[in-house]
């Protein structure tokens, strides 16, 4: 397990960090949202050692983390870099040899990779004659060569094309299932709903929910009431606190509070109903809400 | 230890495949093979051609005399350029245009001996007797000379290197990458190591490819005794000052993020080398000079000044001891200052970091 523990970090009089904590399951992808400047990228840089936090501690399995253990860490910076004129099975072969694999053991992991993440054709190119997509690839392929225990991934779906994405994704829930905890930022919350376990928002270097997707989603945000009536006349809803909105003949009420059965019954009588229910905020809405 | 390998290795295989360095490599080496062809041209002519027409003179050393029936052919093989001068009747000179002044010397000298000899007078001339180390004088002031040429150019080249690739891992992040997997150090030493053996490759091309053409040249013949020695300890002062200048490149490298910067930045390091390379200069010339002996010892100038001082002239083995031992001492510490800046600056990434900030 990985436990970031109330990091604080200052640049200057700037507070970056202000008591981060999160923990992510072996096993378990772990969302990292918030806006520019949150304080994402600092975190996952004390992760990784890049930078050393004011206080607070990065764990793993209990114990403090140390270099050793970090080496087993596969890490995407959110500034990409490679060598741009070394050639790309090169380039992947290297780092895993640096992260301690052997000679033979770091090219079959590179060529196995390039051949998942579909660069099999480029593979005696240099990095700089690719697409940024494929650099992209390259970067993920250089973060994932030598099997980490524990991967943390700043923004990799950032200029990704939707098949791209898509296979990222299936490598990152493959290593995910056979127990890796897998940590990653995103601006794009729909795909974060979709593939986390839990998520985290941080504002203004807060953590400011963190927890399960469907968790939060229960109790974060405004949980609305959403009712779809069909043919009903028009201010059949006068008397009650929401909006309506009109789709064809059908009316759409979203009720923040209120009492449900009595919206109900004024609803048939005003129409046919043909949707009631409580609709749970998206991770979109509990975002804009958290943050704002 | 197994990281710094990996990196030094990268760092060959990724140089030595350039077209910059074989460039480097190749030209370095013409260079000194041609020089070792110059003192061959300069020599001049092995003999002198004259046509002589009458009295044959008295044989002079690097004179050749071709007889000519008459004045007026003898006159024409000079207008052809077929001889250098003609001499009639061992009394007058002709020359087309200013008379060469050795070949005037050599000829004056011929024909007063001649008619000393007719007169019945016996000379014997003057033997001449000259010190072990004034014989090879010249030639090891100019081995001297080349040896500040190729050891200014691999440091600084070398160097800059080093400050290159720093920047290019610092810029693109690719650092932040490399330090999850291995420690400063090995990144850095890897580097400076993988770099260095390129330099110490490129030396001893210098040095094998000046050895093979002097020997071929014949020019070898002149080298002063303890040829091995002058090579031996060029080797170890490269490697003394390649780990010192490379340690500092290192460190004012980290400083910035962008290759544009590595030129400014390394200012004060470039300024140090081409002092260093004028007073080793001066040193090849006056090898006992005050200034010589005095920065001969004091690092870094002794990486550049001694080596040249000990092919230029003999230097007592205590002398050599002491500034050997005071440059160990200084590259040990600036490759520790080095390694300290290095470390707190290579992934503080956007503006120039101040030297000041990171030193504390």
């Amino acid at each position: 397990m990985l436990e970031v523990q109330d990091l604080r970090k200052r640049f200057g009089d700037k507070v970056a960090l202000d008591g981060v904590g999160f923990a992510v399951q072996p096993g378990e992808m772990f969302g990292f949202v918030g806006a520019n400047g949150a304080g994402k990228t600092t975190t996952m840089r004390i992760v990784m050692g890049v930078l050393d936090a004011d206080s607070g501690e990065v764990r793993l399995d209990g114990a403090p983390l140390t270099y050793d253990a970090r080496r087993r860490f596969g890490y995407m910076p959110e500034e990409r870099g490679l060598y741009q004129k070394m050639k790309v099975a090169e380039q992947v072969e290297y780092f895993g040899r640096l992260h301690g694999l052997g000679r033979a053991a770091a090219r079959d992991a590179a060529g196995e990779l390039i051949e998942r993440l579909g660069l099999a054709e480029r593979r005696d190119d240099a990095v700089e004659a690719l697409s940024l997509g494929n650099q992209q690839r390259v970067q993920l392929a250089v973060a994932l060569v030598h099997s980490p225990a524990v991967l943390v991934l700043d923004e990799p779906f950032s200029g990704l094309d939707p098949i791209a994405v898509d296979a990222l994704a299936e490598v990152l829930k493959d290593r995910c299932s056979s127990g890796v905890p897998v940590v990653f930022s995103s601006h794009q919350l729909e795909l974060v709903e979709q593939l986390c376990d839990s998520v985290g928002i941080i504002a203004g270097g807060r953590m400011v929910a963190v927890g399960a997707v469907d968790e939060l989603r229960d109790t974060e945000g405004r949980t609305l009431l959403k009712l779809v009536v069909r043919g009903a006349a028009p201010g059949w809803a006068d008397g009650l606190s929401g909006e309506v909105t009109t789709d064809g003949d059908r009316q759409v009420l979203l009720v923040e509070s209120g009492d449900d059965q009595e919206i109900l019954r004024s609803a048939m009588r005003a129409g046919e109903v043909e949707h009631f229910g409580r609709q749970r905020p998206t991770l979109a809405e509990i975002f804009r809400e958290a943050v704002a | 230890m197994n990281g710094l390998w990996l990196v030094a290795d990268r760092e060959i295989r990724t140089r030595i495949r350039t077209k910059g360095f074989l460039i480097s490599l190749a030209l370095s080496a013409l260079l000194v093979v041609a020089l070792a062809f110059v003192p061959k041209l300069l020599g001049g002519q092995d003999a002198y051609e004259v046509a002589a027409v009458g009295t044959v003179p008295v044989a002079a050393e690097d004179v050749k005399y071709t007889n000519y029936p008459s004045e007026a052919e003898a006159r024409k093989a000079v207008a052809d350029g077929k001889a250098d001068a003609a001499l009639i009747d061992d009394q007058k000179v002709v020359s087309e245009g200013e008379l060469d002044q050795r070949l005037g010397l050599l000829l004056e000298s011929a024909h007063r001996e001649g008619k000393i000899k007719a007169s019945g007078l016996v000379i014997t001339p003057l033997q001449v007797e000259t010190g072990a180390t004034a014989q090879y004088q010249s030639v090891r002031t100019g081995i001297a000379t080349l040896l500040v040429m190729v050891l200014f150019f691999l440091l600084i080249y070398s160097s800059m290197y080093v400050a290159m690739g720093v920047v290019e891992e610092k810029g693109s992040r690719i650092v932040e990458i490399l330090l999850a997997a291995v420690r400063p150090w090995q990144l850095l030493g890897g580097k400076i190591v993988g770099l260095g053996l390129l330099g110490l490759l490129n030396l001893a091309v210098v040095i094998g490819g000046g050895l093979i053409a002097a020997s071929a040249t014949g020019l070898a013949a002149d080298f002063p005794p303890g040829m091995s020695g002058i090579v031996i300890s060029t080797v170890v002062w490269f490697v003394l000052g390649y780990a010192f200048f490379s340690a500092l490149a290192a460190a004012f490298g980290s400083l910035v993020s962008r290759q544009e910067e590595v030129n400014s930045v390394l200012t004060p390091m470039t300024m140090l080398m081409t002092l260093t390379y004028l007073v080793a200069y001066f040193a090849a010339v006056e090898p006992e000079g005050t200034l010589a002996r005095i920065l001969s010892v004091v690092p870094p100038f002794s990486s550049m000044v001694m080596p040249v001082r000990t092919a230029a002239a003999d230097v007592s083995i205590a002398e050599i001891v002491l500034s050997a031992g005071l440059m160990v001492v200084a590259v040990v510490a600036v490759l520790f200052a080095g390694a300290r800046v290095y470390n707190r600056a290579v992934v503080r990434t956007g503006a120039r970091v101040k030297l000041t900030e990171v030193l504390r």
